[in-house]
């Protein structure tokens, strides 16, 4: 590779590299209220949007929830009375994690009480066929008689065939 | 003891099932909407066509079917000659009203789509960054709400409405809450 060249690779990048600083960033302060906004705006689904939250989706519709949230959080209602504010237009689905009330417990809770059912089931069943096994009968006594009777059986057909 | 256990199987194998059956008639777009069964947001707005505010409340003591659009829908231009037929067929009636709501659009749009695809005579609200249509929970258009005279919505269609949905919907419930 001629100098040139080299020269000409090094000028492209350090102007690439150069131009991609910093240089005019100004360090923005955030309001202080925008916190709020973001945290009520992460809670909360974006409802045209299988999983997204109103924060980070780009749609329209979230977008101008973003900015109801904002009107809201600037007029100083609580975080609580405006997620209930879309709860109230929207339903659970506008929860990104959904509440454990109503009938929604029964979806929580009900996988631990049918894992639970059936830990009580399972353990009521072993004890059964642990308890239907006969005291003082070992299995290896009926091993040796099945064998007894299947070497007996055997004899009697191989003298039939003879 | 043994029969029991074999019952409860049976019945909770029978439930799932059962849960499964009636999951397959579910449109899981559909989702039902909190707001049937309470009083409607009210609203005072510009209107589309730049004449007076449009007012819910002044609808107070009539049906009101009030329709989400945009000219940016396309759905809304299938849904819009059933509105157009309906708004003729309910002329008449003294306890029946129409409005439209049209949000997140631009003036012109909005009037283009009327001129292009002709005015159906009510009364239109302009709505351009859908604070009407969050605070009266639509997720997109064309969403179509049924209000009571007291101001109760009483149904709400989500998707274009079709021809006969006043008939077959809307009807029915009208005449069974005078």
């Amino acid at each position: 590779m001629s100098i040139h060249r080299l020269f000409l690779i090094w000028a492209i990048v350090s102007c690439v590299s150069f131009g991609s600083m910093p240089l005019g960033a100004v360090e923005t302060l955030e309001e202080p209220t925008e916190a709020t906004v973001r945290d009520i705006a992460k809670s909360l689904r974006c409802a045209v949007c299988q999983n997204q939250s109103v924060y980070e989706s780009n749609s329209d519709l979230a977008k101008d929830m973003l900015s109801v949230i904002r009107t809201k959080v600037a007029a100083g209602e609580q975080e609580g009375a405006i997620r209930d504010y879309f709860f109230q237009r929207y339903g659970d689905y506008i929860y990104l994690e959904p509440t454990t009330q109503g009938g929604n417990g029964l979806l929580w809770w009900g996988p631990f009480l049918a894992l639970l059912l059936g830990g009580i089931a399972l353990f009521s069943a072993l004890k059964k066929w642990r308890r239907e096994t006969p005291v003082g009968k070992s299995p290896s006594m009926d091993t040796d008689t099945d064998t007894k009777t299947f070497q007996n059986r055997l004899k009697n057909e191989m003298e039939q065939i003879d | 003891m043994k029969n029991l256990w074999k019952v409860i199987l049976l019945v909770s194998v029978m439930t799932i099932l059962a849960l499964f059956a009636l999951g397959l008639e579910n449109d899981p777009r559909n989702i039902p909407s909190p707001l049937v069964g309470r009083p409607a947001s009210p609203f005072s707005v510009p209107a589309l066509d730049d004449g007076p505010p449009v007012t819910l409340e002044s609808y107070r003591g009539r049906w009101l079917l009030v329709n989400f659009w945009g000219s940016w829908c396309i759905s809304c231009r299938s849904e819009h000659r059933y509105l157009m037929k309906l708004a003729r067929m309910t002329a008449d009636r003294r306890d029946f009203a129409m409005i439209g709501v049209d949000f997140k659009d631009t003036r012109d749009g909005g009037k283009e789509f009327l001129a292009s695809l002709g005015d159906p005579g009510y009364r239109q609200a302009f709505d351009p960054d859908q604070k009407i249509a969050i605070d009266w929970g639509v997720y997109g258009a064309p969403e179509t709400y049924l209000v009571d005279p007291e101001g109760i919505i009483r149904h709400k269609q989500v998707g274009p409405l079709y021809e006969g949905w006043f008939e077959k919907i809307a009807l029915p419930i009208m005449e069974k809450k005078p």
